[in-house]
């Protein structure tokens, strides 16, 4: 084995942590894991793919490590940093090397990163949770696009699934053609290509709400006490294109 | 009128109460529409900065009263408007299944008798819940003088209730609100508190003062939310910097709504409540009111210097609490990191303490950060000013969920 390897994985979870059991079970180093879809021409490396056992043994073993040790590796996979394969490697390294006491050790690099990775996932999901905007279609479905830095559709879904459970929803992912859809208790998230994102009709009373939210918005804002970066800060401009309410803000602007 | 032209009045006429909290309720969606987030959710954010997570409005701007520093007293000549429960129901109903609020804040001026509103209240949120399954988040503003059993039938059908406080001082509402008088108020929150429970009023209550339209000092408005804190069991006070909507002479004509001093409040207020704070440690009657440069914690820790510097692999939970720049979850962190190793100065940013503030008032591993000489009121003081003074061009933010 060569240190040198770049390894590839199919894009899924349970794809990566079985890679990264591999690797550490055979004590290989990688410099780089990479996703299938993420594959560049990388001519200088020497390009492996490890085979993958079909049991989910180690994703429990690391549960068992603890939960929060878990949810913390399963968000490090869900953000978009460049780096994040490695540093998931190297934090499920140390997990397996100081137990549950992993989480508490900042001084350590990859822990530090992963943890501020996690709660950075978290902080956009729960933003997301107040910020995606539905529209209703002529067939009564709800629609929202979404265009998140992280991938948090799953817990999204699952936020939507409790909260409005007897409509029906999708939502759409445009950045990684991700598609949520939920009738009936249930929600399915599929990849989907070239969605006809101009077709949907609307119904009837779309267009009437959206324009009261509006003016609802504009109203109940105190003149005296502008202050748009604090409105910034909180609302980052990245959210706004999606957001009925700051859609001719965002016209002008961009 | 049309329903756009009514919202348009009934949300400008409600604009002025600073609350827009969702937070602190576990009601769930039982086969309807909605649940509540116990951490609260803002869906957007206004110009103004502030979070807007609730359908905030007013059932009518009719009043019956002539409080001075409100927009809908009687003696102004402003257009009226009034919603019917009906069309209430629809924009909630319709704007929360499109995501764009987390729930409803129903407040209303009082049309014939403080009764007659309440009943007109409880009619509205009784179709809401009932008729359209609505499982959200609601907050209503009880009427002031209303009945008991009304309290009761409407606090039972919503989240939080409140009445607003409006003024640190009897003496202040008199004079500001002649039909209003604190007797009636602190009977509502009193209610509220001996009834709370899962299904009355389960986020609990809150309450409002307004800021800089009389002449009380800041200890007196800490003196009263101290007071309502304890006494009545509030979640949260709000303090809302005073804006002049009308002109009267027994109001002041300010030209800027006194932000910062807001701000302060705000600050001290999270000092008691999460911090261990007595009033006393932040003010008396020779310092009455906060210093406009330096927060109120800076300010604590400044005149208690003997306590400090203190070493944070030691010093206790409640100690590291005192020190600016460390707050609650750096704290947390402190403590549960020291455990394993131990902490230099370059730890502590990942811990997330803000190093900047922090350093003056710290030892690590029994280092000062510079030469030990330093550790002097003066040069602390005159650094801290300096450094605020390069943050200015960084707007002050409104304490959000
Ligand atoms: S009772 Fe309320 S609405 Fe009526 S004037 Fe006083 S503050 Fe305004």
């Amino acid at each position: 084995m060569n240190d040198f390897d770049v390894y590839l994985y199919d894009g899924s979870f349970n794809n990566l942590l079985n890679t990264i059991e591999i690797l550490i079970k055979e004590k290989i180093k990688p410099i780089k894991i990479v996703s299938e879809e993420c594959l560049e021409n990388d001519l200088f490396s020497n390009i492996k793919k490890k085979t993958l056992s079909i049991d989910n043994y180690f994703a429990k073993y690391l549960k068992n490590i603890s939960n929060d040790f878990f949810k913390i590796v399963y968000d490090v996979y869900l953000s978009d940093n460049q780096n994040k394969e490695l540093i998931m490697y190297y934090f499920i390294l140390n997990g397996l090397k100081y137990g549950s006491k992993v989480i508490y050790l900042r001084k350590l690099k990859c822990v530090n990163e992963a943890l501020n990775i996690s709660s950075y996932v978290r902080r956009e999901s729960h933003k997301l949770k107040g910020f995606v905007r539905f529209r209703k279609l002529e067939t009564n479905f709800f629609l929202a696009f979404i265009s998140p830095t992280n991938n948090v559709i799953g817990y999204l879904s699952n936020h939507f699934k409790k909260r409005l459970s007897n409509e029906s929803w999708m939502i759409y992912d445009l950045k990684r053609d991700l598609l949520s859809i939920y009738t009936k208790n249930k929600f399915m998230i599929i990849k989907v290509k070239d969605l006809e994102k101009n077709n949907f009709k609307f119904s009837s009373d779309e267009l009437e709400f959206a324009n009261l939210w509006n003016i609802f918005y504009k109203t109940i804002a105190i003149k005296q006490r502008t202050n748009k970066r604090c409105q910034m800060n909180f609302m980052p401009k990245k959210y706004w294109p999606y957001m009925i309410e700051m859609r001719d803000l965002v016209e002008k602007s961009y | 009128m049309s329903i756009e032209e009514k919202l348009k009045i009934l949300a400008d006429s409600a604009k002025y109460d600073a609350s827009c909290s969702s937070s602190g309720s576990k009601r769930e969606n039982n086969n309807g529409l909605g649940n509540a987030s116990y951490s609260g959710i803002c869906h957007s954010f206004s110009s103004d900065g502030r979070c807007i997570s609730l359908l905030k409005i007013l059932m009518t701007n009719c009043c019956i009263f002539d409080c001075k520093y409100c927009i809908n007293r009687k003696s102004n000549e402003v257009k009226r408007a009034l919603f019917t429960p009906e069309e209430i129901c629809q924009i909630t109903i319709n704007f929360y299944q499109r995501n764009y609020i987390e729930g409803l804040f129903l407040s209303s001026g009082i049309i014939k008798s403080s009764d007659y509103t309440m009943n007109k209240l409880i009619e509205t949120i009784t179709l809401l819940r009932c008729k359209y399954h609505f499982n959200g988040y609601i907050h209503v503003k009880a009427i002031p003088g209303a009945s008991n059993y009304l309290l009761k039938k409407l606090g039972s059908l919503v989240d939080r209730m409140s009445a607003n406080i409006e003024l640190p001082t009897n003496n202040a509402l008199k004079l500001l609100a002649p039909d209003k008088n604190q007797d009636k108020v602190t009977n509502i929150m009193q209610f509220i508190k001996e009834n709370k429970s899962k299904n009355f009023v389960n986020a609990g209550q809150s309450s409002q003062m307004i800021i800089g339209a009389t002449n009380e000092s800041d200890l007196n408005i800490m003196q009263m939310s101290t007071n309502l804190y304890n006494q009545y069991h509030l979640k949260r006070v709000f303090y809302s910097a005073y804006i002049p909507v009308n002109k009267d002479r027994f109001l002041p004509s300010l030209k800027m709504p006194p932000l910062k001093r807001e701000h302060r409040l705000y600050q001290a207020d999270w000092l008691i409540r999460y911090y261990h704070y007595k009033i006393n440690d932040l003010l008396d009657d020779n310092h009455p009111n906060f210093d406009i440069l330096l927060d109120p914690k800076t300010s604590w820790a400044l005149r208690n210097l003997n306590q400090f510097p203190l070493e944070v692999n030691k010093a206790s939970y409640n100690d590291l609490l005192k020190v600016p720049g460390i707050g609650p979850t750096s704290a947390k962190k402190i403590i549960s990191n020291r455990k394993y190793y131990t902490l230099e100065y370059n730890d502590l940013k990942k811990l997330g303490v803000i190093l900047k503030r922090a350093k003056y008032f710290i030892l690590c591993n029994g280092k000062y950060f510079t030469n030990n000489n330093y550790f002097n009121l003066n040069f602390i003081k005159n650094n801290l000013l300096l450094e605020d003074n390069i943050d200015k061009k960084v707007q002050l933010c409104l304490f959000n969920e």
